[in-house]
């Protein structure tokens, strides 16, 4: 045991959400080489074209992170996006139904593809394989949702607006101090219900987050807003990323999630309904790639048989892990969805602004990834070393 | 001393083979009963049809003087027994408050997404691991990074949120260092003086020794011999377990399993 006790002070630390920190110190590292190399990198200007291009990639991510957190993994949610744009397109541009009802449409749909995945993952078949093999259906059907031509323009559409529609700076802080002022009442009110019932507590649980916040979302503000005010897409990952905050770490569902990820057995004698959790894991996932590929599409202008395809899936996935969500289940928070997207479009972004070649770019995202994993295998075995314990 | 366990005369085949044949077993309150035996002896079947995990073909179960159907491990926990297995099913994870709480979290109502409402829980928590001298450093450390008595605390701390009359633990101190199995066997100490009945599976003599008041020795299925504290030496339970001194075995249902 005693061997285990340097490890495992690690694990500790790393398990308290202090595994956000090598990544941020990464994306620091990244940050100061590019902007060495190019005083363009950090200006306001590249920095929301940075937030817009991760954008898709974030909030895939963040479905991943769910489907990591049960132990699964999937592969088959980028096309998943494509295919819920080629719905929301087809309905809402050539089907003429109003833009929120081709939006949820799209949901639903990529909510009850997913969850045919899940529910033949949960009789036993590895998710690899179902996904896998889901993506390449996934592949043949949105050439079955797409018009004969194979392609959907949106330029012009109200569809466009989702990505080009900028929330003016007043509004943008008005929202960043509501949600600060939110966030620091929670914070009280949970500090107030730990005093009433003895638990040990101080004021500093409400300021120092609170400070925190406030600092993030006004900077951000701030940033975001220098050019036309802050870029929709933005707002939507905040939001999203509010509500999976919540939910995965102030409630009873969050923690039976990490359950099922932490140790499935153990999940399932405690009478956490495990099949269930990997359901309600699969379903989130299909909402997120859905709204990830109406974003894209809107971005683009454009659906066709390459939305989805290409980089995004890998992308998503290397996100999630590199902003340190386990591989292995049961480790990770929701935040390395935007972290490890931050990361990954960080070096892409400036390989792109150097004008350096493609090929940097896929060497230095591979290395991340790998260096990432190589971190997460340590965390969770507590050596590197193979066939130690 | 009120009785709260009685099993009367179980029996279970799985197949063609007799795993329990008419065990009889008794368990009053603040009293450590351990159950020994070789490998296969039965150990592990009746500790499965006490927690629930298995119903016996024939015999009865009483808990607390009434009758008692043990078809799950939630009804074996609705009358008020509960189990600790060897691998004491924690989720490595998460931490102290959110194991001793799994499936049985203190939230709120659907209208707030079922909040956790962690100050109950921490101050529940507090309390039990207390009530076991079990200390941690802080409730919110992962439990991958405490020692193994510090662990097995937590998962008889879990059993004991439902307050349940009956603890069965299985091989709690295998696989522990020396102080840390002294950590274990104080816990047992602790809840017997909880007034709780204690079951233990072991096959460590000298834990026995130490902490039973009563040790039932099974051998292929069936209870050979019941020792009460100090009737018994080593070389008796060894000769019972494993039927090599016939004598000696006879001696033991005579001296302790006569009243029954």
């Amino acid at each position: 045991m005693s061997v285990a006790t340097r490890p495992a002070r690690v694990i500790e630390l790393a398990a308290r959400g202090h595994r956000s920190i090598p990544v941020l110190v990464v994306l620091v590292i990244i940050w100061t080489v590019f902007y060495s190399r190019s005083s363009a990198y950090l200006s306001f200007q590249n920095i929301t074209n940075l937030t817009l291009q991760i954008a898709t990639t974030a909030i895939l991510a963040l479905g991943v992170v769910f489907v990591l957190l049960v132990g699964e993994i999937d592969l088959s949610s980028a096309v998943l996006s494509g295919v819920c744009a080629a719905v929301a397109a087809g309905l809402a541009v050539n089907g003429g139904l109003p833009l929120p009802l081709a939006i949820m449409a799209a949901i639903a749909a990529g909510m009850a593809i997913t969850f045919v995945e899940a529910l033949v993952i949960a009789f036993g078949v590895p998710s690899l394989i179902v996904t896998l093999g889901g993506m390449v259906i996934l592949q043949g059907l949105i050439l079955v949702v797409l018009p004969p031509e194979f392609t959907v323009s949106l330029g012009g559409t109200s569809f466009a607006r989702i990505a080009s529609t900028a929330v003016p700076a007043g509004i943008s802080y008005l929202l960043a101090a509501v949600a600060t002022l939110v966030f620091a009442g929670y914070r009280l009110f949970q500090h107030r219900e730990r005093r009433s019932t003895g638990t040990r507590t101080s004021v500093a649980t409400v300021l120092v987050p609170a400070v925190v916040v406030a600092v993030v979302l006004f900077g951000g503000v701030f940033t975001l807003t220098r050019q036309r005010g802050l870029p929709m897409p933005v707002l939507i990952v905040a939001v999203m990323l509010l509500i999976a905050w919540y939910f995965t770490t102030q409630t009873r569902y969050g923690i039976h999630l990490y359950a099922v990820g932490g140790d499935r057995e153990a999940a399932q004698r405690a009478g956490v309904p495990v099949r269930r959790m990997v359901i309600y894991s699969f379903l989130i996932l299909g909402a997120c790639a859905a709204i990830a590929g109406m974003v894209d599409a809107s971005r683009q202008l454009g659906v066709s048989v390459t939305s989805g395809a290409g980089p995004l899936m890998l992308n998503a996935i290397a996100a999630a892990v590199v902003g340190g969500t386990s591989l292995f289940g049961g480790r990770g928070s929701i935040w390395s969805a935007i972290l490890g997207a931050l990361v990954i479009g960080s070096i892409s972004n400036g390989v792109q602004l150097l004008g350096l070649t493609t090929e940097v770019q896929y060497f230095a995202t591979g290395a991340v990834l790998i260096i990432a994993v190589a971190v997460d295998v340590v965390l969770t075995r507590g050596s590197l070393l193979p066939g130690r314990r | 001393m009120t009785t709260l366990l009685e099993l009367t005369k179980i029996s279970k085949h799985f197949g063609g083979v007799r795993a329990l044949h008419e065990v009889d077993l008794q368990v009053d309150s603040g009293e450590v009963v351990a159950l020994i035996g070789d490998n296969g002896a039965g150990k592990s079947t009746l500790v499965k049809v006490v927690s629930g995990v298995e119903s016996p073909d024939t015999g009865e179960i009483r808990v607390r003087g009434r009758n008692a159907r043990l078809v799950s491990p939630r009804a074996a926990a609705e009358a008020g027994i509960r189990t600790v297995f060897q691998d004491l099913s924690l989720c490595d994870n998460l931490d102290a408050v959110q194991n001793l709480f799994l499936g049985q979290e203190r939230h709120g109502s659907i209208w707030n997404g079922r909040r956790i409402r962690r100050h109950v829980m921490e101050e529940q928590a507090q309390r039990i691991l207390e009530s076991l001298s079990v200390k941690l450093r802080s409730l919110s450390t992962p439990v991958v990074a405490l020692s193994g008595g510090q662990r097995q605390g937590i998962a008889i701390g879990r059993a004991l949120i439902s307050d349940p009359a009956v603890v069965v633990l299985d091989e709690p101190t295998a696989a522990l260092g020396v102080s840390q199995r002294g950590e274990v066997l104080d816990l047992i100490q602790r809840l017997r003086e909880q007034d709780r009945g204690v079951v233990v599976v072991s096959h460590d003599m000298k834990d026995v020794r130490q902490v039973a008041d009563r040790v039932v020795v099974l051998r292929l299925g069936a209870k050979v011999a019941e020792f009460r504290r100090d009737e018994y030496r080593l070389p008796d339970l060894v000769s019972a377990m494993t039927g090599a001194d016939e004598g000696n075995v006879d001696e033991g249902n005579v001296d302790g399993g006569a009243d029954r």
